[in-house]
């Protein structure tokens, strides 16, 4: 114990060196956690959206959208844009019908080559901007088709700032929405008979037939407009009661806030006109019969069903497939590499611990014969050089772990332990960062390592210092 | 009258260097009583130093018996020599080996840490043996703040920690200049007398051996003759060559003019 005072520079060297190893090995299993929270983080929401996506349009099978396309839907960031084709490994396009009722999914966030959780809201409003169309052509489809149950004609705007993003070396101008109207006819008919308006209410009432004067916000614009069930919010310089806070159910509705159909063509200047029109047919064995009806009686409007959005759907899972086996991929890779690193620090904090102590015992082998020659036991010579070694690697281990929680990130970053994760999250719109942290249990897990590594490097030379014949010893200078 | 406190049997000891075995003790007899003062001399490689590990129980004889205080330590195992070592023996070697990290006081207490459990006990037994050699008020220097003599004061007193029944001493003022030498040679003559401590030396030196009472000549691993000294601090030292009266400071016989203490004339 008195030696480690005693020889300061070489305690200091060794603690030093110590350290660090027993730093890497407290942040690679911290990499490695957040490397497995990022991946599970990405395979949730990924799973989660299929499913709520594939739920929400097996409900609503028997719908027909009908809108007037404006020519670029979808614009979905690394999922295909605008066009709506699939790229390869990617999952994004659906988008491309630019079907105003749906903002045309806007491209889920490109998983392409796997992706991280955060893109998806980047292209899920990216996309479905739809040219306003007269009411009142339209009521035709309500009566002269059969099989039509009903029409819910809506209206819907998107209000927010226009941003210029660059992405892959092109310039894009989009609407960053700050929240979307949406005008719903308030009949007592479609409010009670059809699902046009969000079921999932966490707060306050839904809307209820024939109610003006209404909104019915979503989560998050009731974040945006800091306001509660009960209060008024100000909407485009009109006040509105706030009847409801909904949960949206998938990625395209986050920002959707409902109101009666004539209250949000009085708001946006669209008096008599809407943007879309959702059709009810009677079973889900009409759809086609009467979208084709739809189709030839107005040509210019751009029928789609649900059944072909779910049927694309159903296409891209393979692809989301393989991106998820890619993401699992990289994070076993992750794995395997860091417990490599780990058996090599191990055995590396084990060697230096080795090599200190034998050379302090031949350093002191002097030392060792006169404490045997004046009555001192193998044991306690034993015991006095595993302390020595264990509580110089204990030192380094709080040393180590307070590198360790200073300089995790970094790193986990030079050992290959985060950038695997990272290069699969592709470029990070908005992606949350990924944190690396050292818990409480790995601090505590570092200093019995670092204690125990002490004990194991140690023993050896403790044993041969224990061995030392003092007759011998007193020879050696 | 005394009793033996130290008997060596037909000792042997052979080393053995590759193939060929070296003999350096041979069938040695030796008996020493409590309370003398022996010096063991002789030229290198008589096995002097050899005989001195034996005796303090750091070496084992090939063949022979041991006893220390009338219990053979010939066969004991290690996890028991090493009390025999700490309590019996008190070692001072020519190089000092005091622990350079540990002060003058917690150098004489490192023996007793096995034997005496009360830290304030170890302090105190500590101060009263570096005052009994001469160090008071030195307890708190290190070893590199304290001269040769001085050192060599510390691993005496640290010696007589447990209170042995024999200090082995080897070459004990080896390293010393001739004040020191003669400092360091009247304090074990002056422990031997007051303590009634019973040390046996190594030495080269024909005057230090000349201050012990019996001085014992060893050449090809035996005893080949044995001599009485004057003792250092026993009254009447006398000119070896013609009787007359001398001093201990004395070199040469104020008389007869012949060296007192040359090498070649001890024996």
């Amino acid at each position: 114990m008195r030696n480690i005072s005693r020889r300061k520079t070489r305690a200091l060297l060794v603690i030093i060196a110590l350290g660090f190893s027993l730093a890497i090995l407290v942040s690679i299993p911290a990499g490695v956690l957040a490397n497995q929270q990022a991946a599970s983080r990405i395979t949730n929401n990924l799973g989660n959206t299929i499913t709520q996506t594939e739920q929400a349009l097996n409900q609503t099978l028997n719908q027909i959208t009908c809108s007037i396309a404006s020519g670029f839907g979808g614009f979905g960031f690394n999922g295909g844009s605008g066009s709506g084709t699939t790229r390869t490994g990617g999952f994004g396009g659906s988008g491309s019908s630019g079907s105003g009722g749906y903002g045309g999914f806007g491209g889920y966030g490109g998983f392409g080559g796997g992706s991280v959780a955060g893109q998806f809201g980047a292209g899920a409003f990216g996309g479905g901007q739809s040219n306003p169309m007269n009411e009142t052509l339209y009521r035709d489809i309500n009566t002269s088709i059969s099989g039509v149950a009903a029409v819910e004609p809506t209206l819907q705007v998107s209000e927010g700032t226009n941003q210029t993003v660059s992405f892959y070396g092109r310039s894009f101008t989009r609407m960053v929405p700050q929240y979307i109207i949406e005008g719903v006819p308030l009949t007592s008919d479609l409010v009670n008979n059809y699902p046009i308006l969000p079921t999932d209410i966490v707060s306050g009432n839904n809307l209820q037939a024939g109610e003006s004067g209404d909104v019915l916000l979503s989560e998050n614009n009731s974040a945006y407009f800091g306001v509660s069930v009960g209060s008024t919010v100000s909407i485009l310089g009109t006040n509105f009661n706030v009847v409801g806070i909904y949960s949206p159910t998938g990625v395209e509705d986050t920002e959707m806030l409902y109101m009666n159909l004539s209250d949000a063509q009085a708001l946006t200047n669209n008096a008599g006109y809407i943007t879309s029109l959702k059709v009810f047919a009677v079973t889900t064995g009409d759809v086609s019969s009467v979208s084709s009806a739809i189709s030839a009686l107005h040509p210019e409007l751009t029928v789609s069903t649900n059944q072909n959005e779910l049927s694309q759907l159903e296409a891209n899972q393979p692809s989301s497939a393989v991106a998820l086996t890619d993401a699992q991929n990289s994070l076993a890779a992750t794995n395997s590499t860091a417990i490599e690193e780990i058996i090599v620090v191990v055995v590396a904090t084990s060697l230096i611990v080795l090599f200190v102590m034998l050379y302090t015992v031949r350093e002191r082998t002097k030392e060792i014969g006169t404490l045997k020659a004046i009555g001192f036991s193998n044991t306690s010579v034993m015991s006095q050089f595993m302390l020595e070694g264990v509580l110089l690697s204990a030192i380094a281990g709080v040393v180590g772990i307070a590198i360790g929680v200073l300089a995790a990130p970094t790193l986990t970053s030079l050992l290959q332990i985060t950038t695997a994760i990272s290069r699969a999250a592709g470029f990070r719109a908005g992606a949350a960062a990924i944190s690396v942290a050292v818990s409480p249990e790995l601090i505590l897990i570092g200093l019995g390592v670092a204690i125990l590594l002490g004990a194991l490097g140690s023993l050896y030379p403790a044993w041969r210092a224990a061995k030392i014949k003092p007759a011998e010893a007193m020879k050696y200078e | 009258m005394s009793k033996p406190v130290l008997q060596l049997e037909k000792l042997s000891k052979t080393y053995t260097l590759g193939k060929r075995t070296v003999p350096a003790l041979s069938n040695l007899n030796l008996t020493v009583t409590s309370g003398e003062f022996v010096a063991i001399m002789g030229p290198s490689g008589s096995g002097k130093t050899t005989l001195l590990n034996v005796i303090g129980c750091i070496d084992k004889p090939t063949n022979g018996r041991i006893l220390i205080d009338g219990v053979d330590v010939t066969d004991m195992p290690e996890n028991e020599l090493y009390k025999i070592r700490r309590d019996k023996m008190g070692f001072v070697f020519q190089t000092f080996n005091l622990l350079p990290y540990l002060n003058a006081r917690e150098n004489v207490e490192l023996p007793m840490e096995g034997r005496i459990q009360s830290k304030s006990e170890r302090r105190k037994r500590a101060s009263e043996l570096l005052a009994m050699v001469g160090l008071s008020g030195r307890e708190e220097h290190r070893p590199q703040k304290l001269s040769a003599g001085e050192q060599q004061r510390v691993a005496i007193a640290r010696a007589l920690a447990n209170n042995p029944a024999i200090i082995l001493a080897d070459e004990p003022t080896g390293n010393l200049d001739t004040q020191n030498k003669q400092g360091i040679i009247k304090l074990l003559a002056n422990l031997n007398v007051t303590q009634g401590t019973t040390i046996i030396m190594v030495t080269h030196d024909g005057e230090a051996a000349h201050h012990t009472e019996r001085m014992l000549l060893l050449r090809d691993g035996k005893i080949i003759k044995e001599k009485r000294g004057t003792h250092a601090m026993k009254k009447n030292h006398t000119c070896p060559s013609c009787g007359v009266p001398i001093k201990l400071s004395d070199d040469k016989c104020p008389s007869c003019q012949k060296p007192i203490y040359s090498n070649d004339e001890v024996f």
